[in-house]
């Protein structure tokens, strides 16, 4: 895994206007993703986490701050020829198989969509055989191109949303939650075919999830976001090891394994941050506490953690 | 918990083939959204019957006229014929001209389902695409808001009476006057719908694909309003028929030598108390055509509700 | 049957009338709830045990009906009853439920307090003056503060957590012998299903309760339930202790299940991931219903349903691998891991979570 730097979000902040006043949903955040890896980013509803994957597809304008793609800005005011390296080089996997397909076109039509906005084809051979590659690329039978989405399950829809992803030969894939709407058992089929289409064709993953012990599978490094601030971010094997600020702990512990042993000694411990922290002398900085491992605290807190941490509680 | 273990021949303790082929073979019903929602639409008798109204009365309207070569404007000087009682030759009557009234009313019901639908055309066609822009284009809302209020407020019979008054009576005063107003309500219906779907999975994704605003309207949100649109059609043609009538009444409707069912029955109204039948049949026929229109646009508008499909 | 079950349900059928077709629910479930403790009954969609649930208090919806089968509760069969009079005495009283929105247990224009002293009144047999005060004490004990100014208020005053612990408090008001709670923690954020689920655990322990948990999430099971029935195409086909069906299970969905969780998987391998999709209800079911979709049958599944074979006292399975001619299968890395861990004494790792790294002890 290089450490080349495909996508860089410098001190973004998302405000949304809200009856008379603004709500911040997302603030001070900043993160690189490498090249190659599964970046993942972690929280629960509210935390912010789908409002930044929309930030950088330019779908929530960025109230401050910067997105870079390969060094250059996508974000704010940018012109046309940034605008389509974004469109083409960055896309987007959806939640909700059931609503992220358009019900009432055909799947050649979903699958082309984006060929047609930016006319990647010479002509209509070209075109279909982009779609037959990508519908078998996900293990679909290009004979699918001519039916409806309602006649299919929600592992195969799913499937298609990644099809439509990957006939634009992307370089970065923002997956948000791909699999909490999917049943036990289809989840593994998709979480098998990204990670083979990410050593096939050498994707770059930034995967949105609230569920950390699935997260932990997939990715290189974690980040956990809490009401809008990012407050750790490590190597995956790293945060569970040795998870520093309290939030990530007690997700940690609320997070329920399938693993009766594991559970039984496990306690419950909560979060609240009024409790947790003082930040009433000093603000909490994004500190490297640990090489590779940055945490939001203050100085004396950071310290603290670190010596502190000799494995989860 | 136990169940006695059937006789089950040794054999067949075999590890089995796995056709995984097989095992991907979707196993579910065909939904088809259209064909559930005309499913559920007929499965009422009274919807059949009501349908089917509709079907006879517009055919016969518009097919009787091509067949009866009745001379209109022929003035009709042996009163005998005028003002008859229902009888062999004249089914339900004659007019103050002599004219057969059955003959008649089918000339008239012509002309106002021809309004009617006229009317329905450009209300829903403006209507739609306005509604569409209004609900999608988020800088719109304010604008369009404003004159719904305006639009909305006005009261439409004073609206109606001004504009008649002021374009002479006629086929295309009456179609202006009714559009001018109606569009707004049905963009208004349109716009909710949309602004519901605006915001879904499927519309986020084709804004991060770059789909432009004139194909996401064309492809994204249209498809989506059909059923609502075919409602608001059905709907818009018993209110057009009726304020033609109601504008007859005070005398601003069609020009009295224009058959239709609004001249139809003012005349009627006019002589009912020595010739009721005058009135009866041409009102019949009114009644149905609203009546049948109305339940017909409100059934097939709950069974294009997804949700009502069984 | 054990002297301490107080539910017991045998080859219980259930069916629906859709489109002018049948639909079957339920192909012959069985399971045994045991007093005081908490069975999970775990399934994906399609498997029946939403249903299976309603059938306990008579709340099928009105186009399905209990065709055969028997569920057994204190000393009479609840599969019979078809008036709503007879229910009268169960619902509420004796078995509660608790759903995965708490808005259809709520009533939105009346008081928090007024609904659950009605519900406790009525049940208990209470005055307005007593009701009040259970009303009272049940709320603190669930958790939500201020039960004085919770009392008076409406729903939407609630939060979602909050909400769910309200109706969780207006169950077990009544106290009922059975609660039941069906996927109610799978809309709530992790943070607040963890407290809902210690709350679930505590009150059991406390009140002396059954509980019956309906979930799909296999994490929620090995946190809530001391047993596990694992339901797949309208049957149980495996039922034991969370430690026998984790670590020795012995059904190929159950196998298929489990080695298909990522918590479980070692990085840089594939999960195990089941084709195909369930078998359609509206078809009859020849043979082992999971056959098709399961490499290691035997020829025997396409043929005959499999019957519940013992594994122990407490643990049986429905797979014609248990019978003594079947040959020797081998089951999916990721189970064999987890009977290593069994025999080597359970625990793995500490509280990380147990997840497998791959890395580190030899399997």
């Amino acid at each position: 895994m290089s450490r080349d730097v495909l996508l860089s979000v410098r001190d973004l902040r998302v405000d949304f206007p809200v009856d008379r006043k603004t709500f911040t949903a997302v603030r001070d955040v900043s993160f690189d993703v490498y090249r190659g890896e599964t970046f993942s980013l972690v929280g629960e509803s509210g935390s912010g986490k789908t409002t930044i994957g929309r930030a950088i597809m330019r779908i929530h304008p960025a109230s401050s701050g910067e997105v870079l793609f390969e060094g250059r800005r996508v974000s704010g005011r940018i012109d046309a020829a940034s605008e389509r390296l974004l469109r083409q080089r960055i896309q987007m996997i959806f939640q909700d198989p059931m609503a992220s397909l358009n019900e009432r076109a055909k799947i050649d039509y979903i699958v082309s969509e984006g060929l047609y906005n930016f006319k990647l084809f010479k002509d209509e051979a070209e075109r279909r055989e982009k779609v037959e590659r990508a519908l078998r690329d996900v293990g679909l039978l290009p004979e699918f191109a001519t039916r409806f989405p309602h006649e299919f399950s929600g592992g195969q829809r799913q499937r298609i949303g990644i099809a439509r992803a990957l006939v634009m030969e992307p370089e970065l894939l923002i997956a948000d939650e791909p699999i909490s709407a999917l049943d036990v058992s289809i989840r593994a089929q998709v979480i098998n075919l990204m990670n083979r289409l990410k050593r096939e064709k050498s994707l770059t993953y930034f995967f949105i999830a609230h569920d950390l012990s699935v997260v932990r599978f997939i990715s290189d490094r974690i980040a956990v976001i809490h009401r809008g601030r990012i407050v750790e971010l490590a190597g995956a094997e790293e945060l569970f090891a040795r998870p520093l600020h309290p939030y990530t702990r007690a997700l940690l512990s609320a997070v329920p394994v399938p693993d009766p042993d594991a559970e039984a000694g496990k306690r419950l411990t909560t979060y609240d941050p009024a409790r947790a922290h003082d930040y009433s002398r000093e603000a909490p900085a994004w500190r490297e506490a640990l090489p590779g491992h940055f945490v939001l605290g203050t100085e004396g807190e950071t310290a603290g953690w670190v010596g502190g941490s000799s494995g989860t509680p | 918990m136990i169940r006695t273990i059937p006789e089950v021949p040794a054999e067949l303790f075999r590890p089995a083939a796995f056709d995984e082929a097989a095992a991907e073979r979707t196993g579910y019903a065909r939904y088809s959204y259209w064909r559930s929602t005309f499913r559920t639409f007929l499965k009422s008798p009274v919807s059949i019957f009501l349908l089917a109204l509709i079907v006879v009365l517009t055919t016969a309207s518009f097919v009787y006229p091509l067949f009866a070569h009745m001379d209109l404007g022929a003035v009709n000087l042996d009163t005998e014929t005028w003002n008859l009682s229902p009888n062999r030759d004249h089914v339900f009557g004659t007019d103050g001209l002599g004219r057969d009234i059955w003959a008649l009313t089918w000339y008239g019901t012509r002309t106002s389902l021809l309004l009617g639908f006229v009317i329905a055309l450009l209300d829903v066609g403006i209507g739609m695409i306005a509604g569409a822009l209004w609900g999608y284009v988020r800088k719109l809302d304010r604008i369009m808001t404003e004159l719904y209020n305006v639009l909305n407020n006005i009261p439409q019979t004073v609206f109606l009476v001004l504009l008649a008054y002021i374009m002479r009576p006629g086929f295309w005063t009456i179609v202006t006057a009714l559009c001018s107003t109606g569009w707004i309500g049905i963009a208004r219906f349109v716009r909710n719908k949309v602004i519901t779907i605006r915001d879904a999975e499927y519309n986020v994704a084709s804004r991060c694909l770059g789909t432009p605003l004139r194909r996401m309207i064309t492809k994204n949100v249209l498809p989506y309003l059909v059923s609502i649109l075919i409602m608001e059609a059905a709907l818009t043609i018993p209110y057009s028929i009726g304020s033609e009538v109601f504008l007859g009444f005070i005398g601003l409707g069609l020009p009295i030598d224009t058959i239709s069912l609004g001249n139809l029955v003012n005349q009627g109204k006019n002589n009912f108390m020595l010739y009721p039948y005058q009135l009866t049949w041409p009102t019949v026929i009114l009644a149905a055509i609203t009546v049948s229109f109305y339940i017909v646009g409100n059934r097939f508008s709950d069974a294009s509700d997804p949700r009502n499909h069984v | 049957m054990s002297g301490d079950t107080i539910l017991e349900v045998r080859d219980l059928r259930v069916s629906f009338s859709l489109r002018g077709r049948r639909l079957t629910a339920l192909r012959g479930a069985g399971l045994d709830l045991r007093k005081g403790e908490t069975l999970a009954v775990v399934g994906e969609s399609g498997s029946g045990k939403s249903v299976l649930a309603k059938t306990f208090l008579g709340m099928l919806d009105r186009n399905g009906r209990v065709d055969s089968g028997s569920i057994l509760f204190d000393g009479k069969d609840l599969a019979r009853y078809n008036k709503e009079r007879e229910w009268l005495g169960i619902r509420g009283k004796r078995i509660a439920m608790i759903f995965q929105d708490p808005m259809t247990a709520l009533n939105p224009l009346k008081t928090v307090g007024e609904q659950i002293r009605e519900a406790a009144a009525l049940h208990r047999g209470l005055d307005r003056v007593a009701s009040r005060a259970v009303v009272l004490e049940t709320l603190s004990r669930v958790g939500i503060p201020e039960p004085e100014l919770r009392y008076r208020q409406y729903p939407h005053e609630f939060s979602g957590g909050m909400r769910q612990r309200a109706v969780i408090a207006a169950a077990v008001a009544c106290r009922p012998e059975i609660l039941i709670c069906d996927e109610p923690t799978t809309a709530l954020d992790v943070t607040v299903q963890a407290q809902i689920l210690d709350l679930i655990k505590s009150l059991q322990r406390e009140l002396g309760m059954t509980v019956l948990f309906i979930t799909h999430d296999l994490g929620v099971v090995a946190s809530v339930a001391q047993r596990v029935a694992v339901m797949y195409s309208g049957q149980v086909i495996e039922e034991g202790s969370v430690r026998e069906v984790f670590y020795d299970p012995r059904a190929p969905y159950t196998w298929a299940l489990l080695a298909s969780l990522p918590q479980l998987g070692v990085k840089g391998e594939e999960l195990y991931s089941i084709k195909g999709t369930p078998p359609s209800l509206f078809k009859e079911v020849v043979g082992d219903a999971f056959a098709p979709r399961n490499p290691r049958a035997l020829e025997v599944d396409f043929k005959h349903e499999p019957p519940v074979f013992p594994v122990s006292d407490t643990h049986w399975a429905r797979t014609w691998l248990l019978d003594p001619r079947a040959p020797r299968i081998e089951a999916p890395e990721t189970v064999r891991r987890l009977r290593a861990r069994l025999a080597r004494g359970g625990a793995g790792a500490a509280a990380t979570g147990g997840a497998d790294t791959g890395k580190g002890g030899a399997e």
